[in-house]
């Protein structure tokens, strides 16, 4: 473990990158490593949507109609419909790379590979933090939903106790994947399934009254109130809400039929959750008017559902807040732990933190790296600025993920054999590329600062720590 | 000679929970030795934790000790072969890999003694070629007594009886002395209870896989339950292909083939 390094791949502490799997060594239900162990690949095409929207769904739904239609009037299921697009951009690429290197580490693999280890090392670290913040962001989001549920039932607390739902449930959370045997992916799918029944019931009841099966329809407001523009400014805004599909890459390891699954879930979980979106949207304008829906502000959709349903509707569409934040805070708590894992195992952050316990089978450092500082972070506060930091590392990430498929199909590598390839690919990666990195121009100053900020320390590790380990091209 | 009636030479599946420390007893490795083994080495994951990180870590230690259980294999001459997998599901792999290597019977390891008496459960239609070609190579020319005891609810389709009749039947075709095979029947409703109760008798069960019934599905496999509560190993005979088609050779008693419908 010498300190000295010199032209090797190896970083400061004498480590060198791991190729587990060999790239000709995948097969539709396992991976072979080099020494003929066999991964089992156990994830379905239905998994891996449930990582999908589990990912994206989070709190974004419920806080974002009221903002949105103040801003672009019943024109906000344009932009929620702009969003989607956008991340369908992205997803393409995304899914092709996937499937060329179905492995663990989703777009820190790709942008590594095809980029080579610095923007690697910066968007692998980068991501951490940025997952790290968007958890607690969640976390914070929990505690408010479990608030309101409470006050709704008729126990009145005040906002004392998010802070502390939020902690005890991060701790919750952390401890159900750090001890839980087989059962904390498990809860990911029924979560969302119990999520998107409660939604696709107060949608399609909230459907039906916009058209006037149950009453008079609404009245129709003027579509575009404030400009076409309005609507464009209002996409970034709710882009957040799309953050998450690429989660998907980072379980590719453990995915079935990764060529086919791979690029159904990803894609298949925009749209699903694009649908949700606009539909919850257009509901919400035809219920209210999007004057009335801003004023409501971030609990305009409660409003919605207790005009339709009473109380108990608007328990019911809190409780499906209470379920989305968890879905998202478990979703990217797992995320987290496998990033660290990929970075880790390349090196570029010591061994050690990707090292798993062998009596629970769960990758007990890297899951404290990705709990500890979320419940931090919930402690201190400030978590909405945080939260568009995690936007803007995403949107990075998402950026080049657009360049990694530009630059490696420009000149392709010998093993670069996707199954799924993106047709007129440089007419989805350019706008795809164009559109993350123009988000980030939407962005408050402070979130900018913070977010390069971030990438600037992530280099300097870099370039402290494992300057000499090279990755492009290493499979 | 018996081995010369053997149609088809058989190979288990002997799956272990290597990184548990889980290890078979020499008895076993004794009494298997006569057929081609493949020990698989796995270890069952959460899912939230990549198999990819499981294999760097511990993926060297799990092939040594498959590698050691393989040595003892070989010590006694048996035609052995390893396989080393990481999962989140245990099922998946065992019958993937049981699949790929055309394994006719699948062992659950239970401990046991030296292997004297076996009992094969006939609990529905059962693949009496292959399960005859499995425990006639395994006790050959050796002491140990068989006991074919067929348990079926009353009333049911599937005639105990005369699947009972066959598998001892085939079991002499293939050379073994029916001074050593024994036939019974039971009518009972709680069959996996009563294999239970007694395999304190017995050393070694062996099996027919249960079809995927619905009640399978709900309670989990019938082998896999009998495994859970049994004192003694179990030995899990696959259905081959040809039998699942119910293409089977002439041979095939009607009341087998009956109870393959029912």
């Amino acid at each position: 473990m010498g300190s000295e390094h010199g032209g090797t791949n190896v970083n400061r502490r004498g480590e060198a990158p791991e190729a587990v799997v060999g790239p000709d060594a995948t097969t539709e239900e396992t991976s072979v490593t080099e020494e003929g162990t066999e991964l089992e690949r156990t994830i379905g095409l239905s998994g891996g949507l449930a990582i999908g929207v589990g990912t994206m769904i989070g709190a974004g739904i419920f806080v974002f109609p009221g903002l949105a239609a103040g801003r672009a009037g019943p024109a906000a299921a344009g932009s929620f419909a702009i969003g989607a697009v956008v991340a369908l951009l992205v997803a393409l690429p995304a899914s092709e790379l996937a499937t060329a290197m179905p492995k663990s580490g989703g777009g820190y693999y790709y942008i590594s590979r095809a980029l080579g280890a610095l923007p690697g090392a910066v968007v692998g670290i980068s991501i951490w933090l940025g997952l790290v913040f968007a958890t607690a962001f969640y976390l914070v989001g929990f505690g408010n939903y479990a608030a309101a549920v409470l006050a709704e039932a008729g126990v009145p607390v005040g906002g004392t106790v998010v802070v502390p739902l939020a902690l005890l449930f991060g701790v919750l959370l952390t401890g159900l994947n750090l001890f839980g045997t087989e059962n904390a992916a498990k809860l990911q799918n029924y979560v969302v399934g119990l999520l998107l029944a409660i939604l696709v019931l107060f949608l399609g009841y909230g459907g039906l009254d916009a058209l006037g099966v149950f009453g008079a329809a609404s009245t129709p407001e003027r579509f575009v109130p404030f400009g076409a523009f309005s609507m464009f400014t209002t996409a970034a805004l709710v882009f957040t809400s799309y953050l998450g599909f690429a989660q998907v890459a980072t379980v590719a390891g453990d995915i079935k039929r990764p060529g086919r699954n791979l690029p159904l879930a990803m894609v298949g979980s925009v749209l699903v959750v694009g649908t949700l979106y606009v539909a919850t949207i257009f509901v919400a304008t035809s219920a209210f008017g999007s004057a009335a829906l801003s004023d409501f502000g971030e609990t305009a959709v409660v409003e919605v559902a207790r005009a339709f349903a009473g109380r108990a509707g608007a328990i019911a569409i809190l409780l499906a807040g209470l379920l989305a934040t968890i879905s998202s805070a478990n979703a990217s708590i797992l995320s987290t732990s496998r990033a660290v894992f990929a970075v880790s195992k390349d090196a570029l952050l010591p061994k050690p933190a990707s090292h798993m316990n062998l009596r629970y089978g769960t990758p007990h450092v890297a899951l404290a790296m990705a709990g500890g500082p979320t419940l931090v972070l919930v402690a201190l506060g400030e978590v909405e600025v945080l939260a568009e930091v995690a936007s803007f590392l995403h949107l990075i990430m998402y950026g080049l993920i657009c360049v990694a498929l530009l630059t490696i199909r420009r000149d392709e590598p010998e093993w670069y054999d996707p199954n799924f390839r993106v047709p007129l690919y440089p007419l989805v990666a350019v706008p795809g590329a164009v559109a993350s990195f123009g988000l980030i121009a939407f962005m408050q100053p402070l979130s900018q600062v913070v977010g390069v900020a971030i990438m600037l320390a992530t280099a300097g590790w870099y370039k402290y720590y494992a300057s000499d380990v090279s990755l492009r091209g290493m499979l | 000679m018996a081995d010369l009636s053997i149609r088809e030479p058989p190979r288990v599946l002997v799956p272990v929970q290597v990184l548990e420390g889980q290890t078979l007893p020499e008895t076993l490795i004794d009494f298997l030795a006569p057929a081609e083994v493949v020990v698989l080495g796995y270890h069952v994951l959460p899912e939230q934790t990549p198999t990819e990180q499981a294999s760097l870590q511990f993926g060297e230690r799990a092939r040594a000790a498959v590698d050691d259980i393989a040595h003892a294999f070989r010590e006694v001459g048996c035609d052995v072969e390893t396989r080393v997998g990481f999962t989140h599901d245990r099922d998946q792999t065992v019958d993937r890999v049981a699949a790929d290597v055309g394994a006719t019977a699948i062992l659950l390891p239970n401990p046991t003694g030296d292997v004297d008496r076996l009992l094969v459960a006939v609990r529905g239609a059962i693949d009496a070629d292959r399960l005859a070609d499995l425990v006639a190579t395994l006790v050959g020319e050796g002491t140990q007594r068989v006991t074919a005891w067929g348990v079926a609810p009353s009333g049911s389709d599937f005639d105990a009886t005369a699947a009972v009749e066959r598998v001892v039947e085939t079991l002499r075709d293939r050379g073994l002395a029916a001074g050593r095979i024994t036939a019974e029947t039971t009518e009972s409703a709680r069959a996996v209870a009563d294999i239970v109760d007694r395999t304190d008798e017995f050393d070694v069960v062996v099996m027919g896989e249960s079809e995927g019934t619905l009640w399978s599905v709900l309670f989990g496999d019938e082998a896999d339950r009998v495994a859970e509560g049994a004192v003694a190993p179990v030995l899990v005979v696959r259905r081959s292909s040809e039998f699942d088609v119910g293409a089977d050779s002439g041979s095939a008693s009607e009341s087998a083939s009956e109870s393959t419908s029912g």
